[in-house]
């Protein structure tokens, strides 16, 4: 069985405040994600 | 001096394109070779296969912007590789036919002293028996003319449903080897949006069909992600947005034809399945694009550059999916053989797929291949330029960069719905992409970075990507400052 999204996981889903907290956050952690930079995996 | 030609015009090779133009003096010379007289920024195909966007949004044309910067352009396709040159040429060169005006069907040969081969994949439909966009009822958004299309005939649609006709659609992956299930994924979930705006959705049964083993396997072996601070799979999330929009999935399923509304697939089970649909959007296989290589006698030396896509800097040997490491990978992008050639994005030939090999009890391999998407193909195409650039200035004694997609993190911000207010969209960034078991012998992936998110911030960062990335593209001021 699937999980479902709750009554409240949609009220925050949908919320304009909450979701331009989510914004800035979102932004950062894909900048941060991306920035942290790359490299090889071999010796 | 150096001569370095561009193959292809698309997110990698552009990025590469823009980075060489800026990071070398105007003594060396940039040449760029694509057909296509348009860039695109092919992540809002998916709004303009809703009919939210206009292909002229998400489209420009290069060649302004390459005369503007001093950079050659040749619209026209490359065909042949000549990597030794031949007795006319004593460097290596790139056969080119054009596709356009007075020239169209003469061949050019281009020299080079780097080649950059960026030529994404090619978009094999007739990998699927009957699968042609505009035929057999499927439509496509994988370039903006097929997503144009796709509108014209999704609105058709809606018009009948909200004349009283119940439909069938059918959306995901068109080949049992395909990829791309991400793109599938953002179209169905935008056309169930679009079909609650109009009202209509109690008409439709849609249907997700895919050759993931579970859903949200998404070609990257699914993932475990944190959400909301909680631990969840890539097949949990996925479920729980299906079962939210009552959308039906059928997995594990290899497609093989296709017929006037109806579909044709083998599942792992080895079982022959058939699905009818009104309106169906399903993924070609994707696939290099039959480049021959020739050395300088005129000798076929295609397995030296190609394996499909270019041989690069990966560990090409055959081993079990056990025996699969983040090494496999490549790290420069460069041909082992020709020093001077590399192959950025899905031009790539990958070492194997990331998510699990498996064959139906027919013996049909029936799993995604691996996805690239435009994140790792713009970092690859930046590692690419970095390491074009160490071998002009350094030579023999270049320390060549490296950007493994076992060492890169990425994010995918998949749409689930277009609009400022109503809009939503899932995003999952991913450290690593390949997953590595020896760095992370949980999961796979650094879950301080392997995050998912659902909700309407998520497309406003969507929207924004496509204002930015198309910002960058155009070379605008301060363009480098956003990153891949
Ligand atoms: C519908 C859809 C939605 C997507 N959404 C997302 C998303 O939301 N996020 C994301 O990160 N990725 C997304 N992707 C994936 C992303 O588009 C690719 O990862 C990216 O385009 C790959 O870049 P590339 O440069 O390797 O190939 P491409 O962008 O395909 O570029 C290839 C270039 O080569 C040119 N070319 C082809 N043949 C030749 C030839 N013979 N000679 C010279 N040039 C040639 C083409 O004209 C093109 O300019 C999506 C893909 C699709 C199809």
């Amino acid at each position: 069985m699937a999980q479902k999204i709750t009554k409240t996981q949609r009220f925050m889903m949908k919320n304009w405040i909450v979701q331009f907290f989510r914004f800035l956050y979102l932004n950062t952690k894909i900048l941060f994600v991306v920035a942290k930079g790359h490299g090889g995996t071999r010796n | 001096m150096a001569k370095i030609v561009v193959l292809g015009a698309g997110v990698s090779g552009h990025t590469a394109v823009s980075y060489l133009k800026k990071e070398l003096s105007n003594k060396h010379e940039i040449v760029v070779v694509s057909p296509n007289s348009n860039y695109q920024w092919i992540p809002s195909n998916i709004w303009i296969g809703v009919g939210r966007m206009k292909a002229k949004q998400t489209v420009f044309p290069l060649a302004p912007l390459y005369k503007k910067k001093g950079i050659t352009y040749i619209q026209a396709k490359g065909t042949a590789f000549y990597p030794e040159g031949d007795n006319e040429i004593n460097k290596g060169y790139v056969l080119a036919e054009y596709v356009l005006g007075g020239k169209k069907g003469q061949t050019i040969k281009i020299d080079y002293d780097y080649l950059i081969n960026a030529t994404g994949p090619k978009l094999n439909f007739g990998a699927t028996e009957g699968l042609m966009p505009g035929t057999n009822k499927t439509v496509s958004v994988c370039t903006y003319d097929h997503a144009q299309h796709a509108w014209k005939d999704l609105e058709a649609l809606i018009t009948r449903m909200k004349n009283g006709e119940h439909v069938k659609i059918l959306i995901g992956t068109g080949h049992a080897k395909a990829t791309c299930q991400g793109a599938a994924f953002e179209y169905i979930l935008n056309v169930e949006h679009e079909l609650n705006r109009y009202k209509v959705r109690d008409k439709a049964e849609i249907t997700w069909i895919s050759n993931e083993y579970e859903l949200g396997d998404f070609g990257m072996d699914g993932m475990t992600l944190k959400v909301g601070g909680k631990k969840m799979t890539g097949q949990d999330l996925a479920e729980m947005l299906f079962e939210d929009r009552g959308i039906r999935w059928i997995k594990r399923a290899g497609v093989y034809k296709i017929e006037d509304g109806v579909v044709h697939y083998e599942t792992l089970e080895g079982e022959y399945k058939t699905e009818k649909f009104d309106f169906g959007m399903l993924i070609p296989a994707f696939s290099g694009h039959g480049f021959k290589a020739y050395d300088k006698n005129g000798g076929d030396i295609t397995e030296k550059l190609f394996k499909g896509f270019m041989i690069v800097d990966a560990d090409y040997t055959k081993k079990p999916y056990k025996e699969w490491t983040v090494q496999d990978w490549p790290e420069t992008y460069q041909n082992p053989s020709y020093k001077n050639i590399f192959a950025p994005g899905i031009a790539f030939a990958p070492p194997h797929t990331i998510s699990k090999p498996r064959t139906s009890k027919n013996g049909t391999a029936i799993f995604p291949a691996p996805p690239r998407t435009g994140m790792p193909s713009g970092i690859s195409a930046k590692v690419v330029v970095d390491n074009v650039i160490e071998l002009i200035k350094n030579g023999e004694n270049a320390k060549l960069h490296k950007g493994s997609m076992g060492n890169m993190g990425a994010a995918c911000v998949a749409s689930s719905g277009f609009g400022l207010g109503k809009g939503s969209a899932v995003t999952m960034t991913v450290n690593p992409i390949v997953p590595d078991y020896q760095k992370y012998p949980e999961t796979g992936r650094n879950l301080n970075d392997t995050i998912g998110d659902m909700g309407l911030a998520g497309h406003w960062v969507k929207l924004a990507l496509h204002y930015m990335f198309i910002y960058k593209a155009k070379m605008k001021p301060f363009w480098w400052l956003i990153p891949e």
